[in-house]
């Protein structure tokens, strides 16, 4: 558990991830309370690796929901392992005749079978899915539910019950409530828009491009090998071309990508010809680059 | 860091006004979010502004479109009360205690004072509801003249508590002190309209600034509101994005998957258990636009090239046309330009002008002649026109057979529904033919528009 809000930072920095004062007050805040997070904003700012240093910095286990189009109940919760069950009864076969033998009526049998029931649908049966996982672990875990607009809206609603009251209800057996609660994260690239119900059970964070300032620090803690000057005048670059209509605007990621290339061409200082016969690391669409190619002259002042 | 202690009461009620500021601008936002509020609240330093303005935005707004409002709220109700220093955390709670500069004066009594605030209030909020159009300038003179007058309901509630003070205590009191008294009072009311009426109305200034944008011609916005609008539209833009693909996901699955259900039960020795569905696919609207850009509807045409680059920013297949006598495409415009480079380069073009004024007949014809390749079973065409042919052959053929290779043709009329067919316009004559035909003059009647679109 983070102390404050200071130590959050700390902590993550730790983890070699550099979060804004909103970040870490957020994270500070959901844990104090209890509470999911719902972490949004464009792709490549860092959301995935937010919930990933979480977990480190604290020694948290971290189990991960990758979500996608029919994403269900079954792949995400739990499911009954069927084929165990049906391998069971066969080779249980003499015993549970014998158990039967004493019967006199069909319908005595079967209900001396039903009181046997519960030894089928007991936790032995039972695959746990992640979220299960995250909820019977009994070390501190952060369960992170990743591009969750990517799932389809009825599996939010199979949600609802685990981040509001961190529990799971299995018809067959009964509520499992967690003994340690996880702490969840959930990511969303706004692919679609999350229900009331979800949003009004968690926090809400907006995480958008770092300003220039903490963008400058996040490559030079992770490109250690590129100069100041450097760093500092790509920064600025990106910055600008930012501000362009862009197809895609240049995530955090793919500044990091290009601060290495140049770092492995050696450039000192960002000169306009290198930086232009390397864009393709910076942008991923080719009418991007023509646009960066229109407008060089504002972009690549010093 | 909130003591228990008595005056956590005026604390709690700013930070509920703060809400109920957010709330007239148009956030939503239900009790869970304001009591995690307090809840937050109690963990953080508010002396720090960013994790204080982060602490109440992380949990009362749950939607990002809303950020820039909150911050503007926040700017208004916690930045500008305490000068020019920018925030400060002490100065907002010496306000939040001190409920009135007149606290010193001899007559003033806690109890009673915050018993005339709570009557007082609610006399102003019910002036809010019962005049939604004034300003607050003009809600402050309404009350004030309304305290002069005593006949008022104002006036009637300082008779009352006049006269109730009178049975009490001060027995009997000479003339001059009850006159203090009144005078001290209404010191107190005025000075509570003021404050009071400026907090009401700081969320409502906002969303009321918005709504103006929205409504407002888009040929009479300066270059700063130009700006503003760009920003709206972007938010609007996503907003109606995110509507639309939250509906599509609702679309129910299809019939039974054979190959993918006999797979799946293999396991349970080919006893279907579980059965698999196929699933849907949920076409991509297809959409044409074509927009009249003449001089008859001068005024909106710059609002409805906007329309149509917003659409062709929320559908990827998008194929928008402009025309006045002449058909000319710019959907590669809107695809390389911000909208207003493109909007100007477009007025600037001349391709469209053939003979005189619009010519609907002739630009359909035209369409039809060149641009029919764009028309499928899958494509949703929306005409922006007036429909103001100017006497000329409608080229009511080519309309009929425009219709006839597409799913759905809907018209958006900025023209009122009783001008149509009025004078030179004949947009009875294309009704019939439309699916639908509806009046459209500013961005919210648009995303009505949009939103049904995809209730069919």
């Amino acid at each position: 558990m983070f102390t404050d809000i200071a130590h959050t930072i700390r902590a993550l920095e730790n983890q070699k991830y550099i979060c804004s004062p909103e970040i870490a007050t957020t994270i500070f805040l959901a844990m104090k309370m209890e509470k999911p997070v719902l972490v949004e904003g464009p792709a490549g700012v860092g959301k995935t690796d937010l919930g990933k240093c979480i977990a480190s910095a604290l020694n948290m286990d971290l189990i991960r929901l990758q979500c996608y189009e029919g994403l269900d109940e079954a792949k995400a919760l739990y499911e009954w392992e069927y084929a165990k069950q049906l391998l069971y009864t066969q080779i249980l076969k003499d015993r549970l005749s014998a158990i039967l033998e004493n019967e006199k009526t069909l319908s005595d049998a079967v209900n001396r079978l039903s009181s046997e029931e519960d030894v089928f649908f007991s936790e032995r049966f039972l695959i746990p899915r992640p979220i299960l996982q995250a909820i019977t672990n009994k070390k501190p875990t952060l369960l992170l539910i990743d591009e969750i607009d990517k799932s389809d809206s009825e599996f939010e609603a199979f949600l609802l019950e685990v981040l509001s009251d961190f529990q799971v209800s299995i018809p067959e057996i009964g509520t499992i409530k967690a003994e340690r609660k996880p702490f969840v994260l959930l990511t969303s690239n706004n692919a679609r828009e999350m229900s009331d119900a979800l949003k009004r059970r968690c926090l809400h964070l907006y995480i958008n491009f770092p300003s220039r300032e903490l963008e400058e620090r996040i490559v030079a803690l992770k490109v250690p090998e590129c100069s100041s000057d450097l760093i500092r005048q790509l920064v600025k670059a990106v910055h600008k071309i930012r501000e362009l209509p862009m197809k895609k605007e240049p995530s955090i990621s793919e500044t990091l990508d290009w601060a290495k290339a140049l770092a492995l061409l050696g450039c000192e200082v960002l000169k306009e010809d290198v930086a232009i016969s390397t864009l393709n690391f910076l942008l991923k669409y080719e009418k991007d680059i023509e646009l960066v190619k229109k407008n060089r002259k504002e972009i690549f002042v010093h | 860091m909130f003591r228990a202690h008595d005056k956590e009461r005026a604390i709690t009620n700013t930070f509920i006004e703060f809400v109920h500021i957010l709330k007239d601008a148009g956030v939503t936002i239900s009790t869970v979010e304001l009591i995690d509020m307090f809840e937050a609240l109690r963990h953080i330093n508010p002396y720090e502004k960013e994790i204080f303005r982060q602490a109440l935005c992380t949990t009362l707004i749950k939607d990002y479109t809303d950020i820039p409002i909150f911050e503007k709220c926040f700017a208004e109700f916690f930045e500008k009360k305490s000068a020019q220093k920018g925030f400060d955390f002490e100065i907002f709670l010496h306000d939040a205690h001190n409920v009135s500069s007149l606290t010193q004066h001899p007559l003033f009594n806690e109890e009673y004072s915050q018993e005339i605030f709570d009557s007082i209030d609610s006399i102003i909020d019910a002036a809010f509801r019962n005049y939604p159009d004034k300003t607050p300038q003009d809600i402050i003179k309404l009350l004030l003249e309304d305290l002069e007058s005593e006949s008022g309901a104002i006036g009637q509630f300082i008779f009352n508590a006049r006269s109730r003070s009178r049975e009490g205590t001060i027995g009997n009191a000479d003339i001059a002190e009850q006159e203090g008294e009144q005078g001290f009072i209404k010191d107190l009311i005025r000075e509570r309209i003021q404050r009071r009426v400026f907090e009401r109305s700081t969320g409502r200034i906002i969303q009321k600034r918005e709504e103006y944008l929205l409504n407002r011609y888009i040929y009479r916005l300066t270059p700063q509101e130009v700006k503003e609008m760009r920003d709206l539209i972007k938010r609007f833009g996503q907003k109606l994005k995110n509507r639309i693909s939250l509906r599509k996901k609702k679309v129910k699955h299809g019939g039974i998957d054979v190959k993918r259900t006999l797979r799946k039960n293999l396991q349970y020795g080919g006893t279907p258990f579980k059965i698999l569905f196929k699933d849907k696919k949920i076409d991509r609207p297809q959409l044409v636009v074509l927009c009249d850009i003449s001089s008859s509807v001068s005024q909106y045409s710059r609002f409805m090239l906007l329309l149509t680059y917003t659409l062709q920013s929320l559908f990827s297949k998008v194929r928008s046309f402009a025309f006045i006598s002449n058909m000319v495409e710019i959907t590669h415009l809107f695809r390389e330009m911000d909208p207003e480079r493109a909007l100007n380069s477009i007025f600037e073009d001349t391709n469209f002008t053939y003979g005189w004024g619009s010519n609907y007949g002739h630009c359909f014809n035209q369409f039809i002649r060149e641009y029919s390749d764009s028309l499928t079973s899958k494509t949703t065409v929306l005409i922006l026109g007036d429909a103001r042919n100017n006497n000329q052959d409608p080229g009511l053929e080519s309309f009929i057979r425009i219709k006839e290779r597409c799913r759905n043709l809907f018209w958006l009329n900025p023209d009122r529904r009783h001008l149509w067919s009025w004078s030179d316009s004949i947009a009875e004559l294309y009704l019939p033919y439309c699916d639908e035909m509806k009046e459209v003059r500013n961005f919210l009647d648009l995303s009505e528009f949009i939103d049904k679109l995809f209730i069919r």
